[in-house]
This record gives structure tokens, C-alpha cells and sequence, in this order.
């Protein structure tokens, strides 16, 4: 009998999430580097037996389509060769992965000699040599600047590690103690999920498992079909920039244009400009992995992360596009760009389906890398990332302040732990008043983070954006403020700096970091009466702004 | 026969009130009624006083009452909370609604964090800085103390919180700004960090003493109101209420630190299993506690929990939720670690657009409840599903005083059945199937942390339908021992009254390793133990009954989050503090897979268990069912998939011995019904456990 129950279909998505999740708290157990904890920078997955995504673990959300193209690009070059008890790896994102320090790992699953499943697991590893720690310089230009490029490799060959692999990126790590061990932790989490995947085919049979897979993801295909035949059809097209390409050129511009019809969508990035350079543009695979992460904004939220999600679903660019970068460029800080991405594809449903998206998050997308010895000779090194600031005003109510950004999922780091160990003082993590969009829904605040250097000779890195490129506004709503960066403001040496720098402070030195602020939603001239006097009364509008952005004067009576 | 005398413990659910009582000889009676969400403590006099008139019990003869209560938390959630004005220092007042940024939703665009407790007009800034180190960066600015008071009576605030940055290290402005307000405003109840939870991080730190500003008045009257009911009653005995750590405190001392008692109920269950398993010498347990809307999971290896430091209120619980974070308000309080899940017997089954079936989170609660209850459900839920396949009495529950309506629950299945194209049973199972599938991501993810496998362990099921689905749960986790204590449904009641009294103490010492001065190491613990014996004391706990222990929070420096040390002893010498160094290495290579022994270590704080030794043990001897009312059923058909329909034996526990009797069997009771699937055999024990084993025939 081939008939498929919808209640062992649930059974079978129920525990293959839970294997996926399990894999993820292992490597968090077991995982040596704190970004790695801190982060949760990895995802884990299983594929059908023909490398078909079936289901996918609590992930970072721009992970949502890269295990697809990563394992073709194993598949690809392995094709046939391929065997029980081989793991299979790579970090090349001119082989379908995304950047350098993501390292893909896959186990096939065989259940009487047939594969039926492989086991996938990708991690963020902190450190795979390069110029710069990290691998996440904006202006590297060339891959060959970011460290360790891997292409598909045997990582174990029927059960034995291959040690050639292991001891090449040993020695390509500034830390390799850590690296390692986050490999392991990464390698020990594969195998485990991999054997209970195998208990399961086997419980249920290879045919039948195989089959169920195979019905799940046309389940997911099934409900994002209905989702996207539930939203108007239509075809819109939307414009981004982002400051620069981190290696001094810019704006950049990225257009896209989104059709919807019936129950598929089509977006093309056609339009967008040519690739300059620098190492915050993406390759292809990524832009499309962040394609379907903002997408599935608007899909049920019950639709299983699988390959049936992407099939209705075109994206396409030309080649050379400063999101379809081509070999050997340099895409290290592509993160940065990831935020563009998304942000053009929300504008472009705000277009779409009116009513149902706020405007542009706020936000500097910023990261931080401070370095240098204490007073007492001590090394430090300040890793830090606040990419966020909380989402745009609308369609309902205003962008909240400081709120989640649902497409990335990053803390802040506690001032108290920043300058219990490094000499560096915090000395203000606040709102920015009058910063949001104005409108009837007005924008999310921007946030300023002061960092008062203690010890002489502190090497920073910087990258940010959205300087000049503001968060926008929708349906009349104004734009987020503009982030900024400056140096010992309200001093005679006050300096403003670029969005992405590499410089050298001294002590004393105080170095201010604002954050963008959210867009706006509808007219200001519509905002409730009520809302202006509580955010007077908050403070968090001045009444200078209050008077300018939306004609109310202080000491007004806000009628009901 | 001297004068019986009792132990009465009282759990409050959001729909139910337990109330448990226990004499001298073990002898466990309950009653089980409908709670008084408009005063709590109004349940707790009727359903005491009918269990009295019941028993003939007078109440001179109650010599202990515990409390395990929702209040704190449903404070929280329905944000009835008091007025809070928060000090903190400038350039921070914002900190407390930044958060950190997390959510517990990915892809949800219209998610929001929950706003903050107090908004931003009511959050005062004050100018001073202490450095990390502790010294002095900027002094305290008194000058606009006045205005701040003046500000706060004229917004009619409540209650007053003061965290400032650092005030872990050196507490002294924080400490003045306390005294400044108390003597300012004596009507008000001031919070500071410094006392409550000196630890590292601002945020974490600022909500926890925001969340206790916010609580205090209301926790204060409610104990206040239920002393009265007490005195009233004529219970002599103090009242005690269980804390999240899973000791028992006065409820005078409670009061000022509600965010203690947080997860009160929860960890009244574990803390019950936990003892129950050490007494009768189970091992390592798992202890399930499965309700109307959420389903909870706690490892304990051989009678000990693990105490997480930090919990959230006031978010819904989420799938997988102990990797996501950011859905309610955290506080940094000793919290007995329990990972939950959206799966009860409340829990929806629901079809969606391309014809899957989902069970939960969605809750039908308590209004309308299941179809069965016949108060407007019309969408099948978990119970209803157990109904169908006879696992419960198809025609009331709690003996007798919960009428259920089978035929209704027969017509939702035909729909849901149609929905799915599957035969009606088959969809019944399928909803019970699924409902295990969610409950065993909880299982499998508190021992997935631990690096165990579930079926290393014993399956102790409580709470009302826990022992309703213990065996199939069991199964599909690969374990093979069952355990269900007496009076499981209301097990948090019974456990409650286990507990010693117990205070967790905690002191921030953020120090590394290599620059570490033990004599300030030494008077950290000393102050510690000094404040664990006064409060020990005031509750009639001489020198000989104290037992101090001291924790050690640690980590390499860099690390996130520390791991806690057990100190032998409280004498910080080089000698402790080198077996310190040796069980922090082995207890990190046990937790995380590895150790290093050339790493630089951080201390970051210092915490003090202070316990006060009982008189006499808190387990008895053995335990025996009071006030059991059966409602006669011998035997219905009930279906276990693979195994189709059988007709079971419906029995009591008492008709179950020492020697086994094979499954399928149907235990009926007051509180839960208890399932034993065939291919078990179910055996009771000298303390009235039930303990069902998987044969190894059953296999195939």
C-alpha cells in the first residue's frame, strides 16, 4: 500500500525536526568558541537521498536555502563516488556555499546498502586564517585575502577521518585549539542525527521513508501554494541602497522587481547594479537564501522549512550583479548586504499587499572589533554585533522600540561584560529621540552606544551601513534617521568617520556609535494626537520635533 | 495512639486549586476544586474547610501548611502588577526596555517583545559611575534626588526599583539611593539590585528587580490576606510557600522577594519526584508532569535536579523554547530547570489548508475546555482524542464531579476524521501520537543538554494526564520503566510537603582566577553564611540544624555563560580552592565534551544553599490513599494502534499487588487515570507507587 497518512506524515516532520534541534544543542553544548554559543550561527538539516531538503532545524533565518546549492556542489563533483561512512564538506562559495567561515558538513544515511537521507550540518567557524581575524574584512577584494577556501572534500572516507583535511585546517586558524574543537562538536552532532535518521528509515523501511520524504516536501509545496494564492496578484518593483561596497564605492543600488500570479511569485533582481568590489556583496546562492528567508514572512507560519517552499518560488539575477558576484570575489562581510536583501523584498510586499508589512527596520547593521593590550600588558579583543534597532512603523501601530528584527536573531552584548573584560567603558546605550520616521505609524528610535577607550594603541574595526542609504518609509511615512559615526563629539578634535573603517584610537578617545532609526508608515499629518503628547511625555520625541515632523505644539490638549 | 497530626499542602493552578492532606502515618487525602482567580486565597479556605468537615479533621491539628501558588506569575501575565519607578544611572534609563534583542519567533513580522514594566517617563536617571573594577568613576549627584521623589508621587508610584551599572562591584551609591528613598518615601517598598540579585549584566539584572518591584505589593497583600483566612481558620502553623529553587521560605520573607516563587507549582512536582525517587532508590528519573495546556520535563540523576540561574515570566511557552529566547521578562532568580511544552490535554488538533494535521500549541484552556466538558468545544483537543480510544471513562472524571459528554466528542472526531480522510480511530490515535511527538522534543531536549539519552532513564508521570499517556510516551522514547507516585494528578500538592527550608544567597565576585584575593573570596562567603544563619535562625533553626553549602559560579574567561562549582566546605583555603579548580575542569569536560587546563579561569560569583535540617523526615515512611472514590467501571474497550482494540480492566490501584499483572489495564482514579499499554505488566510498591515495565516479549 503507497498511500500516504497525513498523521505519520506530521509523526515523521515532528521527529526529523527534533533530531535536527537535538544536533543544534549538541554542538551548543559541546562547541569550544563563545561566538559560536552566542550567535547560534549554524543550522542542521536532513535531505532526501538525492540531496532534496526535507527539513531543517531551528536555523539562523539566512540559512533557510543554502543547503541546497552547498550539496550539489558536493554532489556535483562526487557524483557516484560516494559511499557509507563518508562525510563530505565544504566552505566554497564558488561550489554553492555562502562564505569561507561557514563550513557544510553532509552524511549520507544508507539503510541496506541504499542512501536515503543525508544529514547536514553548517557552522560559523570563528577564525579560518585570512588577512584579518575573523575573515570579515569589508574591503578584501579577492577570496584569496579571506582565509581557507575548501571545496567539496571527503572529510571521512568509509568511517576513517581523512587527516589531510583535518591537519590543512588546523593550520590555517589563529586559533586552532577552539577550531578544532568546534569541528569536532560539529562532526559528533552530524553522526549522532545521522543515526537516528537511520533508526527511522529503517523502522519504517527505506521505500516508505523515502516516500514520506518525498511527500513532505510536496506537503510544504501544498501550503506555500495556498499561502501565496491567498495574497493579491500583482507585480511591483522596489529600489535599495547601501552606502558602499565597503571597499569605497557607493551607493550601490539594487532594484527588484516581484511578480506575483495565481500561486507562484517570480522576483527578479535585474536592474541591480554591476558588482564594484570590496567583500560585502554575495554570491548568488546567498541572495536567494535571503530571498526566501524574507519571503517567508508572508507564508504560513505551519509551512515546514523544506525544498517544496522554494518551488514556487523564481529568483533571478544576471551574473556579475553586485548580488550574483562571481569568482574569486571577496564575500567575507557579505551579512551586511543579507540585511539589503531582505529589506527590498519586504519593501516590495509592503507594494504588494498593502497592510500587511511595517516599513524598513532601523538599524547600522553594525559590528564592532576592538583589539589591543590593557595598561597591564594583557591582549584583549572586543568582538560585538547590534545590527538591529527594531522594526519600521505600521501597518497598524508604531515600529516598537528596540523590538526583535523576526529575520536574524542576535543579542546585544551586556555593557557590564564588555568592560568587565576589556578597558573599554560604555558610557551611554540609549534611545535617540526625534530619530524615527515620522508618520502616522512613526518608526522605531535609533540607539547610541558611546565606548570610551582606557589604554592607548586600540585597533578598530567598524563595519556598518545605512549612513546616507535611510531606512525607508511607506505610504507617505518619512525615513528613519541615518546612522553615524563620530569621534569625541562635542570636543574640538569632534571627527566624524565613514560607515567602514579601520583605525587606531587612543585612551581617552571616545567614539560614538548611532544607530539608524526605522521608517515611517502613512502621513504624519494622520498620527493620533495622543501618541505625540506620550511620546513627549516619554521623551522620546522632543518638543522642537514635535512641532516640525507633525505641527503640535507643546501644551496642547490631545483631543480624544 | 497519640493525637494524629497533619500536613496540608496547597496548589493553585489557573483552573484548579489542590489541596492536599497528609497524617502522621502517611495518609494522603485531597480534593480538588475549582479555583477563585479574584482572590486565590478564598479556594484555599473552602476546599480546606469541606476536607475537614470531610475528615473530621480540626484544624489546631494542621503543623504545617505549604503553599505552591500562580500569583506572581499571573500577576505578570494579566500586567496587574504595581506603579514601578526605576532609578538607574544616566545614560541607562533605556536599558530596561532595549532588552537584548532576541525573539522568539523567526519569520513573524508582526511579533512584539513585551513592552516594558515600566515606561519611560516613570524611569529616572542619576548621575554617577563605578568602573568595573569597582572604583569610584563618578560620584553620586544628590542634588536631584528631591525631584525624583516629587516625580514619583505625582505619577502615584507604587514601588521603587534602583539598578545602576556596576552596582554588582560596589554597591555603595545604589545602597545610599535606597536609604535616600525609604526615609523619602517610607509608604513605599524599595527594591535594589545589590540586594536582590548582585550579578553581572544590566539588563537581566534590571528586570529581575523590576519584576520584583512590580510584584511586591501585590504578593504582600496576598499573603497577608491568606494569613488572615489562616488565623481565621485557626492553622497555627507558619505559612510556608515553595519556592522555584525548590525549597520551602516563609511567606514573611517571601513577600519581599515574589520573584522568588516564581515557577512555584512546577518545581513543587520536580521537587516531589526528586525526593520520591531518592527514597525509594530509583535512580535517575525523568520526572513528565503533563496538564490542560503545557507538558514539563526535569532530569534528576540519582535525586538531584539541576538549578537553572536564570528564568523568563510572562511569556507563552515556545516549541524548542530553550534555544529562543526573548518571549517574557527575565529574572536572574535559582530556578529548578524545567523545559515545557505547548502539549495538554487542552491542546488543539486542528487541519490546516493542504490537509495536515497539527496538534497544539493552541489551547482550548480552561473556557471552553474539551469538547467533552460540554461547556462550548467544538474542536477536538488531546483529551478528547483519549476519550475516543477509551483511555478515560467515557462518562466523567475526578470521580464523579466532572460529567463528560462522549457523544459530542464522538461528532468532532467524525469531522476531524472526514478533514484527514482517516478512519475516526485512527485520527483519535494520531492526535494522541502527535501530542507524545511534541512532549518528546521537551524529553529529549533536557537530556540532549545532559549528553543522555532518554532511555537511560525511569519515566516518573505525573500531573492529571501524565499517567495517561506515561506508556506510549515511554515507548517511543525507547525507556522501559514507568513509575507513577500516589495521588499523581495532584502531585505538586503531595511534593510540596518534602521540602526543606531553604535559601539561595548569591554575591557578585567578578574576579579572575590569577587576581584573585582569598581573604575577599573569604569574607564574600563569610557575609553569605552570616545572612543564610540569621534568616535560618529567625525560623527556629539552631547552629546543629543549618546545613551551608557554597556554590561557585565559574568559567573561562571569555566563555558565556559560567558553570556552578560545588566548594567543599566554607573556607575559601588554597587547598579548597585547587579541588575547586580540579572539579571545574572535570565538570566542564563532563557538561561541554571537553576541558583546558592552560585557560585563564573567572570567578563570577559566589552563592550560599543555606538549609535547615529537619527534625524529623520530610518523606514518610510509606503512604497510603485516604478518601478514594471509585466510580465502579470494570472494564471498557480501549485501542493501542499497531494492537488494536482491546477490552481492558478498568481497576482501582488498591487491586493492584506486588506481583505484576499484565497490561492492558486501565487504572482509575480521583485525580488521573493511568494507562498501561499490553506488552506492560503494572506492580504497586510499599509506598503505593504503580510501576509499569515493558517486557522484552512485547517487542516485535
Amino acid at each position: 500500500m503507497s498511500t500516504i497518512s497525513p498523521i505519520q506524515r506530521e509523526l515523521l516532520k515532528n521527529a526529523l525536526v527534533t533530531i535536527s534541534d537535538n544536533a543544534l544543542v549538541m554542538v551548543m553544548r559541546t562547541a569550544r568558541t563563545a561566538n559560536v554559543k552566542n550567535s547560534m550561527d549554524f543550522s542542521a538539516a536532513i535531505c532526501d537521498g538525492t540531496g532534496n531538503l526535507a527539513a531543517q532545524g531551528l536555523a539562523v533565518p539566512v540559512h533557510l536555502g543554502v543547503v541546497n546549492p552547498a550539496l550539489k556542489g558536493c554532489l556535483d563533483y562526487f557524483g557516484d563516488d560516494i559511499a557509507e561512512g563518508d562525510v563530505l564538506a565544504s566552505n566554497d562559495p564558488y561550489s554553492g556555499c555562502s562564505h569561507l567561515n561557514d563550513i557544510f558538513t553532509f552524511k549520507p544515511v544508507y539503510v541496506d546498502g541504499k542512501r536515503v537521507a543525508f544529514v547536514v550540518l553548517v557552522l560559523h567557524h570563528t577564525d579560518l586564517g585570512g588577512r584579518v581575524p575573523g575573515g570579515n574584512a569589508a574591503d578584501s577584494q579577492e577570496i584569496f585575502e579571506e582565509g581557507l577556501r575548501l571545496p567539496p572534500v571527503k572529510m571521512r572516507v568509509a568511517g576513517r577521518n581523512n587527516d589531510a583535511v583535518f591537519r590543512i585546517i588546523e593550520a590555517n586558524t589563529r586559533i586552532p585549539d577552539r577550531v578544532m574543537g568546534d569541528l569536532n562538536a560539529q562532526l559528533a552532532a552530524l553522526d549522532e542525527a545521522a543515526a537516528e535518521v537511520e533508526k527511522i528509515a529503517r523502522r519504517m523501511g527505506p521505500e516508505a521513508f523515502g516516500r514520506y520524504l518525498v511527500d513532505l516536501i510536496d506537503y510544504a509545496e501544498q501550503l506555500t501554494r495556498n499561502s501565496i494564492a491567498d495574497l493579491p496578484d500583482g507585480e511591483v518593483e522596489f529600489d535599495e541602497w547601501n552606502d558602499d561596497d565597503g571597499a569605497g564605492h557607493g551607493p550601490i543600488h539594487l532594484h527588484v522587481k516581484l511578480t506575483k500570479k495565481g500561486d507562484e511569485i517570480v522576483v527578479d533582481y535585474e536592474g541591480t547594479q554591476e558588482d564594484t568590489g570590496g567583500a560585502v556583496h554575495c554570491n548568488w546562492e546567498f541572495a536567494v537564501s535571503c530571498t526566501y528567508a524574507a519571503l517567508r514572512t508572508v507564508l504560513a507560519a505551519e509551512v515546514p522549512n523544506n525544498a517544496g517552499l522554494y518551488r514556487p518560488i523564481t529568483v533571478k539575477a544576471p551574473k556579475g550583479t553586485f548580488i550574483s558576484v562571481e569568482f574569486p570575489a571577496a564575500v567575507g562581510s557579505r551579512g551586511q548586504i543579507g540585511f539589503r536583501l531582505r529589506s527590498i523584498i519586504l519593501g516590495a510586499l509592503a507594494k504588494l499587499v498593502p497592510g500587511r508589512m511595517p516599513a524598513c527596520a532601523g538599524g547600522s547593521e553594525f559590528a564592532l572589533a576592538a583589539s589591543g593590550r590593557t595598561e597591564t600588558g594583557r591582549s584583549f579583543l572586543h568582538l560585538e554585533f547590534h545590527n538591529n534597532t527594531g522594526l519600521g512603523g505600521g501597518p497598524d501601530r508604531d515600529g516598537q522600540d528596540a523590538g526583535p528584527y523576526c529575520i536574524g536573531n542576535l543579542a546585544n552584548v551586556p555593557v557590564e561584560l564588555i568592560e568587565s573584560e576589556n578597558p573599554i567603558r560604555v558610557e551611554q546605550y540609549a534611545f535617540l529621540p526625534d530619530t524615527g520616521g515620522a508618520g502616522e505609524y512613526r518608526g522605531a528610535l535609533g540607539l547610541v552606544r558611546d565606548y570610551r577607550f582606557l589604554t592607548d594603541a586600540v585597533r578598530v574595526q567598524v563595519r556598518s551601513d545605512r549612513y546616507t542609504s535611510q531606512p525607508w518609509g511607506l505610504f507617505g511615512g518619512g525615513p528613519g534617521a541615518g546612522g553615524k559615526l563620530v569621534l569625541n563629539p562635542g570636543t574640538p578634535g569632534e571627527d566624524p568617520l565613514p560607515s567602514k573603517f579601520i583605525r587606531t584610537f587612543a585612551k581617552g578617545d571616545l567614539l560614538s556609535a548611532q544607530m539608524a532609526a526605522s521608517g515611517g508608515y502613512g502621513e504624519a499629518a494622520k498620527r493620533d494626537r495622543a501618541a505625540v503628547a506620550r511620546d513627549l511625555a516619554e521623551g522620546k520625541m522632543t518638543a522642537d520635533h514635535a512641532l516640525k515632523a507633525y505641527g503640535f505644539s507643546a501644551g496642547e490638549e490631545p483631543d480624544a | 495512639m497519640t493525637r494524629q497530626s497533619f500536613r496540608l499542602g496547597v496548589d493553585i493552578g489557573g483552573t484548579f486549586t489542590d489541596i492536599v492532606l497528609i497524617d502522621d502515618d502517611g495518609r494522603v487525602f485531597s480534593k480538588k476544586i475549582l479555583s477563585t482567580p479574584r482572590d486565590y486565597s478564598e479556594a484555599i479556605e473552602v476546599g480546606s474547610r469541606a476536607l475537614f468537615a470531610e475528615l473530621g479533621v480540626d484544624p489546631a491539628d494542621i503543623r504545617e501548611f505549604v503553599h505552591a501558588t500562580t500569583v506572581a506569575t499571573n500577576t505578570i501575565i494579566e500586567r496587574k502588577g504595581a506603579k514601578v519607578g526605576l532609578v538607574t544611572t544616566l545614560g541607562f534609563r533605556d536599558v530596561l526596555e532595549i532588552a537584548r534583542f532576541r525573539t522568539p519567533r523567526l519569520y513573524d513580522i508582526t511579533y512584539r517583545k513585551p513592552d516594558p514594566l515600566v515606561p519611560r517617563d516613570l524611569r529616572f536617571e542619576v548621575a554617577e559611575r563605578m568602573g568595573a573594577d569597582g572604583a569610584v568613576v563618578a560620584p553620586l549627584d544628590e542634588s536631584r534626588l528631591e525631584d525624583i521623589a516629587s516625580a514619583m508621587e505625582t505619577a502615584g508610584v507604587e514601588a521603587v526599583a534602583i539598578t545602576l551599572i556596576n552596582s554588582h562591584v560596589n554597591a555603595d551609591h545604589e545602597q545610599r539611593l535606597a536609604d535616600f528613598f525609604r526615609k523619602r518615601m517610607p509608604d513605599l517598598m524599595v527594591t535594589a539590585s545589590s540586594d536582590l540579585v548582585p550579578q553581572i549584566g544590566e539588563y537581566e539584572r534590571t528586570s529581575t528587580t523590576v519584576v520584583n518591584a512590580y510584584l511586591r505589593p501585590i504578593v504582600t497583600r496576598y499573603v497577608e490576606a491568606l494569613q488572615r483566612r489562616l488565623d481565621g481558620m485557626g492553622i497555627a502553623a507558619p505559612l510556608m510557600i515553595m519556592q522555584s529553587s525548590g525549597g520551602i521560605a516563609p511567606g514573611m520573607l517571601v513577600k519581599d522577594q515574589p520573584i522568588t516563587i516564581i515557577e512555584s507549582g512546577p518545581a513543587a512536582g520536580v521537587l516531589g519526584g526528586a525526593r520520591l525517587a531518592s527514597h525509594i532508590d530509583l535512580g535517575d528519573v525523568l520526572v513528565f508532569d503533563m496538564g490542560g495546556t503545557t507538558a514539563k520535563a526535569t532530569l534528576t540523576e540519582a535525586g538531584a535536579y539541576t538549578i537553572s540561574p536564570e528564568t523568563e515570566v510572562g511569556g507563552e511557552p515556545v516549541l524548542g523554547a530553550r534555544m529562543v529566547r526573548g518571549a517574557g521578562y527575565p529574572v536572574q532568580v535559582p530556578t529548578i530547570d524545567i523545559a515545557e511544552v505547548g502539549a495538554g490535554g487542552g491542546s488543539l488538533a486542528a487541519v490546516d489548508s493542504a490537509g495536515g494535521i497539527a496538534v497544539g500549541p493552541r489551547s482550548a484552556g480552561s473556557e471552553p475546555g474539551p469538547v467533552a466538558y460540554g461547556r462550548g468545544g467544538t474542536q477536538p483537543t488531546v483529551t478528547d482524542g483519549n476519550l475516543m480510544l477509551g483511555y478515560l471513562n467515557p462518562q466523567a472524571l475526578v470521580s464523579g464531579e466532572l460529567s463528560l459528554d462522549h457523544g459530542a466528542v464522538r461528532r468532532a472526531f467524525g469531522t476531524l476524521s472526514g478533514e484527514l480522510a482517516v478512519a475516526e480511530t485512527e485520527a483519535a490515535y494520531g492526535v494522541h501520537q502527535i501530542a507524545n511527538a511534541s512532549m518528546l522534543r521537551a524529553l529529549r531536549g533536557v537530556s540532549s543538554e545532559k549528553g543522555r539519552d532518554p532511555a537511560q532513564f525511569v519515566l516518573m508521570a505525573i500531573g492529571g494526564n501524565g499517567p495517561v499517556h506515561a506508556c506510549s510516551l515511554a515507548e517511543e522514547a525507547g525507556m522501559h520503566r514507568v513509575v507513577i507516585p500516589p495521588v499523581a494528578g495532584l502531585y505538586s500538592a503531595l511534593g510540596m510537603l518534602f521540602a526543606d527550608v531553604e535559601h539561595q544567597l548569591v554575591a557578585a565576585f567578578y574576579h579572575r582566577l590569577d587576581e584573585t584575593d582569598l581573604a575577599a573570596l573569604q569574607a564574600t562567603i563569610d557575609g553569605l553564611v552570616a545572612h543564610g544563619a540569621e534568616l535560618l535562625e529567625g525560623q527556629g533553626f539552631g547552629p546543629d540544624a543549618r546545613d551551608m553549602r557554597i556554590e561557585i559560579d565559574m568559567k573561562y574567561a571569555g566563555q558565556t555563560s559560567p558553570l556552578t562549582v560545588m566548594l567543599g566546605g566554607t573556607e575559601a583555603s588554597e587547598a579548597a580552592i585547587a579541588a575547586l579548580i580540579r572539579s571545574f575542569h572535570e565538570q566542564h569536560a563532563r557538561t561541554f565534551g571537553y576541558s583546558s587546563a592552560h585557560e585563564p579561569l573567572q570567578f563570577v560569583a559566589v552563592k550560599a544553599v543555606c538549609r535547615g535540617v529537619p527534625e524529623r523526615p520530610r518523606m514518610p515512611e510509606q503512604c497510603l490513599r485516604g478518601n478514594e472514590r471509585s466510580l465502579g467501571a470494570t472494564g471498557r474497550r480501549a485501542y493501542f494502534g499497531a494492537q488494536g482494540w482491546h477490552e481492558t480492566p478498568v481497576v482501582t490501584r488498591a487491586d493492584l499487588k506486588a506481583e505484576p499483572r499484565s497490561g492492558p489495564l486501565i487504572v482509575e482514579e480521583y485525580d488521573t487515570t493511568c494507562v498501561i499499554r499490553p506488552g506492560w505488566e503494572a506492580s504497586l510498591d510499599h509506598w503505593n507507587n504503580i510501576h509499569a515495565i515493558k517486557k522484552e516479549s512485547a517487542e516485535a
